[in-house]
C-alpha cells in the first residue's frame, strides 16, 4: 500500500515549487551557453533597470508634488499609468513571460489553494509586475515624505491595488490563453489585434484634428472613469491626505470589491485548469479527400533557379512564415507604424510639430527603423525548427544551403516590406533626392547583408527554441539579443555617419558611392562567411540539437 | 566476399567524464537486417547518432558503404535514411509538404518527389489527412511519416531508432513487411528496439552494447553458441540478452529492496 497518509501543506508545496524553479535555474547554468545567456540577461536587466529606476524618480516626484500641493486627487494619474502599464505590457511584449509551465505540476497532489497561489505568485515575476511594484513603492515614499500621516492608509491602498493588479493580469492572461488555444479564434484575435494597433496609432492624429468636438465627449466620459480601480485608489489616497475618512472607506471598499470580483473569476478559471481543462486542439476528423486532377508537379517551378535544397528550405520557410501569427504580426506592424510616423512627423500635415521633417532625413530614418524591426528574428533563425533541426544534419547538404534558403526568404520579405514602405512614403512624404534614394538603398544592402553574417553566427552559437505561434512565455537568448543590439547599433552608426558625410563635404553622391562599395564588400564577405558558418554549424551541431530538439 | 555496409573502428564518444560509447568495432554486411540492442543508457542512440552524422565521435573511425564518414559526409548521407530518436520532423508542415521537403533535400526532382510522397502516404495510411499539420498527428502517425521520409530517396542503409514504438499492430505489420522486402532487395537495415521479439523475428544479425562496450556480435546462432550453459535453437533472444547483459548479478533489480511497495 502506498504511503499517502500525510497531506502536504500549502506552504510546503509553494516552498517545493520555488525550490524546483531554483534547481532548474541552477542546473541550467552548468552549460556555457546558459551562463552567457544569463550574462546577456543581466546586461539587458541593467538597461531595463535604468528605465525602471528613472521612472521610480518620476513617480516619487509626482506623488510628492501632488500630495504637497493643493491637487492631491491628481495622484490618480500615477495609479492610471501603473495600471495601464501592468495590464497591457505583458500582452504586447512577449519576451518577459515566465517560461515555466506551472500546469505541469497538476499531476502531483497539489491542493487547489496552492495551485492558485503559485499561479498568482508567477504573475509577480513578470517584468511589468516588478517594475510596477517598484513604482508603487516610490509613490508611497513620495507621498509619505510630502505627508507622513498618509503612510498607513497609503500602504494599505497600495497593497490592495497591487493584489488587484496581479489578479487582473493573471485573469487576462488566462482568458487570452484560452482564447488563443483554438486556431480560428487565434486568427480572429490576430486580426482584431492588428486593427486595434492601427486604430491606436491613428488615434492621436484624429484627436488633434477633432479635439474641439471631442472635448465635450471626453468630459462626459471622465466621471465614469472615476469608478475604475486607478481612480478609486487615487481618490482614497487624496482623501487620506485630507483626513476624509468616508471617502477613504469608499475608495478602499471599491478596490476590495474589484479585487473580490477578479478573484472569483480567476479562481473559476484556475479551478477549470485544476480539473484538467484541455485547451489544445485535437486533430479534426478526416475530411473527404477530393484529389485535384491537375497535379502539382505540372505547375511551373518558380524557384527553378535555385538548387533543390535551397528551394526546399525557401518553401519551408514560406510555409512556416504564413502559419505563424507571431511572425506575421511582425511583418504587418512596421509599414503601419511607418505610415503612422509619417502622419506624426512628416508630410504637409504633421500632428506633432508644425515643421515637418524633410523627406531627405525621414526616408533613411524609416528604412533604418524597418530594418531594425525586421532583422531582429534573424539573430535566432532556428527558433521555430524544433526537432526538424535534426533533418538538416541527416540529409546530404552543406549547411550553407540552409543559411542561403533562410536568408533568401528574409531578403524577399524585406524587399516586399521596403517596396511597400517606399510606395507609402512616396505618397505621404515624397521621395528624397536621387543621391539620397540610391545611397539609402545601397545602405540597406550593406546593413542587411552585413547583419546576416553576424545573425547567422549568432543563430548557431546562441540558439533558443521558441514555441510556434505563441506570444507569451517566449524568451530569446540574452546573448543573441545583445549581439543584435550591438551590431544594429554599430552598422546603424556607420551608416548614419556616412549619410551625413554627404552634407558635411557638400558632395551629395559621396554616401551613395561609399555605400555601393560597402554593399559590394558586404556581399562578398557574406558568401565568404558561408563556408566558415557551415564548419561552425557542424562543430556546434550538438549545441543546436540540444537547444532546439527538446 | 561480403560487401561491408557499416564498419567502425574503436568508435568512442565521451560526454565530459562519461564515456557513452567506448571503442566499439562494428561490422554489418550489406543487405543485413541488423539489430542493435542494449539496456537503457548503454549507448545505442549515441552510436546511431554518430553513424548518421548527428553526433561527432570523440575518437575512432567509421566507414559506410566503403566511404569514410568524416571525409565524405554528404556522399554518405545521400545513401542512408534515418528515423532518429525524436523523429526530427518539422511539425508545422503537413505530411505531404514534409515528404516533398525531404525528397528535394535528397536532390530528387519535384515530380519524382511528389509521386513517391503520394505513394508513401497512401501506404502509411496518412493520405486521408492532407491538410493536417504534423503537430496534430498522433505519435504513431508521426513515426510512420518519419519512416516514409527516411525511405523516400531509396536509401542503401536505413537506420531506425525504435521504429515501432507507438505504432499500432496493423501498421506495424505493414512496416515489417516493407522493411523485410527492402532487406531482401539489398538494403541494409540497422535497427534498435527494446522489443526483443521484434528484433528476433526480423533481424538476421545482432549486436549487444552494454555500458558503452560491444559485448556480443553475430548471427542469432552464433550468439546462442556463445552463451554459457545449454543453449539450443529454442533459446530466445531475450534469454540470450539477459544472459549476456545480466551476467553480473548486481545488474538485476532486486525486488526485495522494494518491500514497502508490496
Amino acid at each position: 500500500m502506498a504511503d499517502v497518509a500525510h497531506s502536504v501543506g500549502i506552504l510546503t508545496q509553494i516552498r517545493l515549487v520555488a525550490g524546483l524553479r531554483w534547481r532548474i535555474l541552477r542546473n541550467s547554468l552548468r552549460k556555457k551557453n546558459s551562463r552567457l545567456d544569463l550574462l546577456g540577461l543581466i546586461l539587458l536587466g541593467a538597461l531595463s533597470g535604468i528605465f525602471v529606476l528613472g521612472m521610480c524618480f518620476a513617480f516619487y516626484a509626482g506623488a510628492y508634488t501632488f500630495l504637497s500641493g493643493d491637487r492631491p486627487g491628481r495622484i490618480a494619474l500615477l495609479f492610471w499609468g501603473i495600471f495601464l502599464f501592468w495590464q497591457t505590457f505583458p500582452i504586447f511584449v512577449a519576451g518577459f513571460g515566465a517560461s515555466f509551465e506551472f500546469r505541469t505540476l497538476l499531476r502531483f497532489p497539489l491542493s487547489r489553494g496552492a495551485f492558485y497561489i503559485i499561479a498568482l505568485a508567477y504573475g509577480l515575476a513578470d517584468f511589468s509586475a516588478i517594475a510596477s511594484v517598484c513604482w508603487l513603492i516610490s509613490m508611497t515614499l513620495g507621498a509619505t515624505v510630502a505627508n507622513p500621516g498618509v503612510l498607513p492608509l497609503m500602504f494599505l491602498i497600495v497593497a490592495v491595488f497591487l493584489l488587484l493588479n496581479v489578479t487582473l493580469e493573471r485573469l487576462i492572461g488566462s482568458w487570452m490563453e484560452r482564447l488563443l488555444s483554438r486556431r480560428r479564434t487565434r486568427e480572429l484575435f490576430f486580426a482584431l489585434f492588428i486593427l486595434s494597433m492601427v486604430s491606436l496609432n491613428f488615434l492621436n492624429p484624429a484627436v488633434n484634428r477633432y479635439s474641439a468636438s471631442l472635448r465635450p465627449l471626453a468630459h462626459r466620459l471622465i466621471p465614469y472613469l472615476a469608478w475604475l480601480p486607478p481612480s478609486l485608489a487615487g481618490k482614497a489616497v487624496a482623501a487620506a491626505a485630507q483626513f476624509h475618512g468616508a471617502e477613504v472607506f469608499v475608495g478602499l471598499a471599491g478596490l476590495l470589491l474589484y479585487g473580490a470580483v477578479f478573484t472569483v473569476f480567476l479562481w473559476s478559471r484556475f479551478a477549470a485548469q485544476y480539473r484538467g481543462e484541455e485547451l489544445s486542439e485535437t486533430a479534426a476528423p478526416a475530411p473527404v479527400v477530393v484529389r485535384s486532377t491537375a497535379r502539382k508537379e505540372d505547375a511551373p517551378d518558380r524557384l527553378s533557379g535555385l538548387s533543390p535544397q535551397v528551394a526546399a528550405v525557401v518553401r519551408k520557410e514560406f510555409r512556416y512564415l504564413t502559419r505563424n501569427p507571431v511572425t506575421l504580426f511582425t511583418l504587418f506592424v512596421p509599414p503601419i507604424l511607418v505610415l503612422f510616423f509619417s502622419f506624426q512627423f512628416a508630410g504637409r500635415h504633421t500632428t506633432i510639430s508644425g515643421r515637418p521633417v524633410s523627406s531627405e532625413m525621414f526616408f533613411p530614418g524609416m528604412m533604418a527603423y524597418l530594418i531594425l524591426i525586421l532583422m531582429a528574428p534573424a539573430y535566432n533563425c532556428f527558433a521555430y525548427e524544433g526537432r526538424g533541426m535534426q533533418t538538416y544534419f541527416m540529409v546530404p547538404l552543406r549547411f550553407r544551403e540552409v543559411f542561403l534558403g533562410k536568408n533568401l526568404m528574409l531578403a524577399f520579405v524585406l524587399a516586399v516590406e521596403i517596396g511597400l514602405t517606399l510606395t507609402m512614403l512616396a505618397w505621404r512624404v515624397g521621395l528624397p533626392s536621387p543621391p539620397m534614394l540610391v545611397g539609402t538603398l545601397a545602405a540597406i544592402i550593406f546593413t542587411v547583408v552585413g547583419q546576416l553574417v553576424i545573425a547567422n553566427w549568432s543563430s548557431v552559437n546562441f540558439p533558443r527554441k521558441l514555441e510556434f505561434g505563441q506570444l507569451r512565455g517566449q524568451r530569446q537568448s540574452g546573448m543573441a539579443v545583445l549581439i543584435a543590439f550591438a551590431s544594429q547599433l554599430l552598422l546603424g552608426g556607420i551608416s548614419a555617419v556616412i549619410l551625413f558625410s554627404g552634407r558635411w563635404t557638400g558632395n551629395s553622391w559621396l554616401p551613395a558611392e561609399a555605400f555601393a562599395f560597402l554593399a559590394a564588400a558586404a556581399v562578398g564577405g557574406y558568401f565568404a562567411s558561408l563556408d566558415h558558418l557551415t564548419r561552425l554549424a557542424e562543430a556546434k551541431k550538438e549545441v543546436l540539437l540540444e537547444a532546439l530538439c527538446r | 566476399m561480403l560487401e561491408i555496409a557499416i564498419q567502425t573502428q574503436k568508435l568512442s564518444r565521451k560526454f565530459g567524464n562519461l564515456t557513452a560509447v567506448d571503442g566499439i568495432d562494428l561490422q554489418v554486411a550489406a543487405g543485413q537486417f541488423f539489430g542493435f540492442l542494449g539496456p537503457n543508457g548503454a549507448g545505442k542512440s549515441t552510436t546511431i547518432k554518430m553513424l548518421t552524422g548527428l553526433l561527432a565521435p570523440t575518437s575512432g573511425a567509421m566507414e559506410l558503404l566503403g566511404l569514410d564518414f568524416a571525409a565524405h559526409p554528404v556522399n554518405v548521407k545521400r545513401q542512408i535514411g534515418v528515423v532518429p530518436e525524436g523523429m526530427g520532423l518539422f511539425e508545422r508542415l503537413t505530411g505531404a509538404e514534409y515528404l516533398q521537403f525531404v525528397g528535394q533535400m535528397y536532390g530528387l526532382d519535384r515530380a519524382t518527389t511528389q509521386r513517391r510522397a503520394d505513394e508513401l502516404l497512401e501506404f502509411m495510411q496518412l493520405a486521408d489527412r492532407p491538410k493536417t499539420l504534423i503537430a496534430d498527428y498522433s505519435h504513431g502517425m508521426q513515426k510512420k511519416l518519419a519512416l516514409a521520409a527516411a525511405v523516400i530517396h531509396g536509401p542503401r542503409i536505413l537506420f531506425l531508432d525504435e521504429p515501432f514504438e507507438g505504432v499500432d499492430a496493423l501498421a506495424a505489420g505493414a512496416l515489417k513487411a516493407l522493411l523485410g522486402r527492402m532487406a531482401e532487395r539489398g538494403t541494409t537495415i540497422f535497427l534498435t528496439s527494446h522489443v526483443l521479439e521484434i528484433v528476433e523475428r526480423l533481424c538476421s544479425h545482432v549486436a549487444i552494447i552494454h555500458k558503452g562496450r560491444l559485448v556480443a556480435q553475430g548471427s542469432l546462432e552464433e550468439l546462442r553458441a556463445g552463451i554459457p550453459g545449454e543453449a539450443d535453437s529454442k533459446t530466445t533472444l531475450e534469454q540470450i540478452f539477459l544472459s549476456i547483459v545480466g551476467q553480473d548479478g548486481a545488474e538485476r533489480p532486486q525486488l526485495e529492496e522494494l518491500s514497502w511497495l508490496m
